[in-house]
């Protein structure tokens, strides 16, 4: 009795599993820090550093360190600081919020696909693929032309755009997992369809999502940031591709005003784009190792 | 007086080039081809149906018009030879040069002239050019009379440049609607020193000497290619690596500064005084805030020209008081100006009931712009009126026809506005600030602006005979606006016309390249 009871491996809980793997993987955890810490300025930043980033506090084009700037000024004498700290909670809300957008539409298309099948999968596949060869960029810009430039439409701009790809990975779970026999043994003994999709099948089918939906806040960011560099944002707002876009003609004279929007951008996505492959790493069960 | 220093300068200049050229031995010479730019597309090619600057440069070479002016205002003969006005200002004789011809072989007539401005008349945006033109007498093949409801000196500059294009009443006089014309991009036969070779839509067009030009010798250049270049950044390349010899209308400021640099080109601001842009901030006098005096008076106190000149146009261009672009010879600088000054407009503001509240906010306004190169001045604008308690909103427009569409509708409080002169005051400056033009589409008087007094001097005005007269009498209408500002006027727009120093004698009178470049060569 007792050999066996030695040899029965303890089933831990897939949380702690999936940790452990997360923190084995030292360049995600690092990058986890990193975006905590952009986080936390993008949510008390403005407070503690209360100054107006449309406000003209000195000279224009004051390079960095100047006069206690201490990333310079841009081209109309407004503090860098400011719009950077500003700027970050802008891009982290539209990046969150544009995932969110996505994995709503994405999930709901692909749950339904992958669950009902026949026709309405015929059917939603075939939006899918409609919206999938549309140029994304230049979507975005009819959308955000059409209905003009508020934080609210660009965000539902990059989501309406961008899902595609959750519902395909979604569906392609659901027709996975519905075969299972877990999912059968619940529907013998009675769940309903609701219960099966959303209770049964999609909390099986999250792996993957997740990791998708990290890696999309990344790409919702530089959706909004190619979207402000070319001027289709609320200019009563700042955000860093909007940084970008409004001193890019400035580029050979003061390269600091852009070139540090740009790294805050490329410091930020990177960071995402490192904490979804470290998720990646610990939800995959082909990857853990046993 | 700043005015005529200027011209004095000019002259001694260009007699210092007349003289350095003779010595030089650096005498017109024939032959070359001209490589130019133009911004964009034109629609077509006939200046007689369609107005800008696109159209204006290839429109000018391909039509002559009856007079051309030089770089002091003072008219000259052109298609006509001489013209005589009569004593009550009432006919317009104009003699036309005999050998003239199209580039189809057939002789320009006056009844080519009756024809042209029946077809401007009718068809050219700029109504007020033509409106006192009753009808057009042909007494014999080379005399127009031109015959007149009053007296309107506004004729002399509306017959020049790309205004009044001499267009054949023997292609277009046959039916067809002449705004869409088969015969305005192809196969197309002007009156002008160079003929049509091709136009290709986006990508160029073509000109060639036209060898039996009325006038002899001319035009020096054997050819002109015009490539439409959109971007400004791959004009500035090409003039820097001499692709390019000649780009006129050349208006960013970062560009301006980098081709001034480069030894082998010239940048100047000269040539632009009849085209006359100017930038101003717009506001609704009708309602809101700003339909108070005092409220206006605040914002511009409150809004610094020296910045919009030093941080956003980089010293190209120069400030504007009035609505008469400064090189005009109807400008007036001896206007009320509103220097920085942030106390009198906080107590202007004061003064006009709008206290500031616990946020130090006295109220919100809002801010258009039509087009992406004025962003920065808006946003400057936005920053400058918080230093005074007003809480300004940038609105963007889609497109421009969106913010067209709210300007010429009065749906706007302020907007950064741009808006040329085109000659006369009668053509370019009476739409803005006559009642009888209020919110009649964009660039009309989208400002709602209504003084009867300005009404009546531009009426008076434009039926002045003497020259002295009307000048101050607009000398007088620049006094009164300065002081109602319904537009705060902040600068001329840097137009610039940039060229290799091998091109001679460049395209540099009042029309710019909306001029005939017939004696524009090559060394």
């Amino acid at each position: 009795m007792n050999n066996t009871d030695k040899n029965i491996v303890k089933a831990r809980h897939p949380f702690t599993e999936a940790f452990e793997m997360f923190s084995k993987n030292i360049a995600a955890v690092i990058a986890l820090i990193v975006l905590f810490l952009i986080i936390l300025i993008a949510i008390f930043g403005p407070t503690l550093y209360p100054v107006d980033p449309f406000d003209m506090v000195w000279m224009p084009f004051s390079p960095p360190g100047e006069e206690g700037f201490i990333f310079g000024t841009d081209y109309l004498g407004r503090d860098l600081v400011a719009m950077i700290v500003h700027g970050a909670r802008v891009s982290i809300i539209i990046g969150l919020s544009a995932a969110f957008v996505t994995v709503f539409i994405g999930v709901s298309v692909g749950a339904m696909a992958g669950f009902y099948r026949g026709w309405v999968e015929e059917v939603l596949m075939r939006i899918t693929e409609f919206f999938q060869v549309l140029p994304t960029l230049l979507f975005a810009m009819v959308i955000v032309a059409l209905f003009g430039a508020s934080l609210t439409m660009i965000t539902i701009a990059i989501g309406a755009v961008s899902w595609t790809a959750v519902a395909r990975i979604t569906r392609a779970e659901f027709l996975r997992i519905r075969e299972l026999e877990y999912v059968t043994a619940s529907r013998a003994s009675g769940a309903n369809n609701f219960i099966l999709m959303f209770g049964i099948i999609l909390p099986n089918a999250l792996p993957p999502i997740i990791v998708q939906a990290a890696l999309m806040v990344g790409s919702a960011i530089l959706f909004e940031a190619g979207l402000s560099f070319l001027g289709l944002t609320d200019p009563n707002v700042v955000s860093w591709g909007q940084v970008i876009g409004s001193n890019r003609s400035y580029l050979l004279d003061a390269s600091f005003t852009v070139t540090i929007p740009g790294a805050a951008i490329f410091i930020t996505v990177l960071c995402i784009s490192l904490v979804g492959d470290g998720l990646n790493d610990a939800l995959n069960p082909k990857l853990r190792q046993r | 007086m700043k005015n005529l220093i200027k011209k004095l300068l000019v002259a001694t200049a260009a007699a210092s080039i007349v003289a350095s050229a003779a010595t030089a031995g650096d005498t017109p010479k024939r032959g070359g081809t001209l490589i130019t730019a133009l911004g964009n597309t034109p629609r077509v090619l006939n200046p007689a149906v369609q107005s800008g600057i696109v159209t204006g440069f290839p429109g000018a070479q391909l039509f002559a018009s009856p007079l051309r002016y030089d770089e002091d205002w003072t008219p000259q003969p052109y298609l006509a030879k001489s013209w005589d006005v009569s004593e009550d200002g009432l006919t317009v004789t104009l003699n036309l040069v005999e050998n003239a011809k199209f580039h189809d072989g057939a002789p320009i007539t006056s009844e080519d002239i009756a024809f042209s401005v029946d077809i401007i008349k009718a068809h050219h945006p700029f109504k007020s050019m033509f409106a006192p033109v009753q009808s057009v007498d042909t007494p014999d093949a080379h005399t127009a009379v031109l015959n007149l409801s009053q007296p309107h000196p506004a004729l002399m500059l509306a017959m020049s440049g790309q205004l009044m294009s001499i267009i054949p009443k023997h292609i277009y006089g046959d039916g067809q609607d002449p705004k869409n014309h088969p015969r305005n991009n192809v196969d197309l036969v002007g009156s002008g020193p160079f003929k049509l070779v091709e136009f290709k839509q986006g990508e160029h067009v073509i000109l060639e000497r036209f060898d039996d030009f009325f006038i002899e010798g001319r035009p020096y250049l054997d050819k002109i290619v015009m490539r439409i270049i959109k971007d400004p950044q791959a004009r500035v390349i090409g003039l820097e690596n001499g692709e390019i010899h000649l780009s006129g209308f050349e208006s960013q400021p970062r560009n301006i500064n980098r081709l001034k640099k480069a030894d082998h080109l010239t940048a100047t601001p000269e040539g632009y005084g009849a085209i006359g842009p100017l930038d101003w901030l717009a506001f609704n006098t009708k309602e809101g805030p700003t339909s108070n005096v005092k409220v206006r008076q605040a914002i511009a106190h409150a809004v610094d020209k020296n910045f919009i000149l030093k941080a956003i146009m980089f010293d190209t261009a120069v400030e504007a008081n009035t609505g008469i672009h400064p090189d005009s010879p109807f400008y007036n600088g001896n206007v009320e100006t509103y220097p920085l000054d942030l106390d009198k407009a906080n107590a202007l503001l004061d003064e006009a009931g709008f206290p500031k509240d616990s946020d130090g906010i006295r109220f919100g306004l809002t801010i258009d712009f039509g087009w992406p190169g004025v962003k920065p001045q808006v946003e400057y604008v936005r920053a400058a009126l918080k230093k005074v308690g007003i809480d300004v909103t940038v609105r963007t427009s889609a497109d421009f026809p969106t913010w067209a569409k709210k300007m010429g509708t009065m749906d706007f409080q302020m907007s950064w506005d741009t808006v040329f002169n085109w000659g006369d005051p009668v053509i370019g400056v009476h739409r803005t600030y006559l009642t009888s033009n209020i919110a009649k589409g964009v660039w009309s008087n989208t400002q709602g602006y209504s003084n009867s007094k300005v009404d009546e001097i531009l009426d008076t005005a434009s039926k002045e005979k003497d020259p002295e007269k009307r000048k101050a009498l607009y000398a007088e209408f620049q006094q009164i606006v300065a002081g109602d500002v319904p537009i705060y006027f902040t600068n001329t727009l840097p137009y610039h016309t940039v060229y290799n120093n091998k091109v001679g004698n460049p395209p540099l009178g009042i029309w710019g390249t909306s001029s005939p470049i017939d004696m524009t060569y090559l060394k």
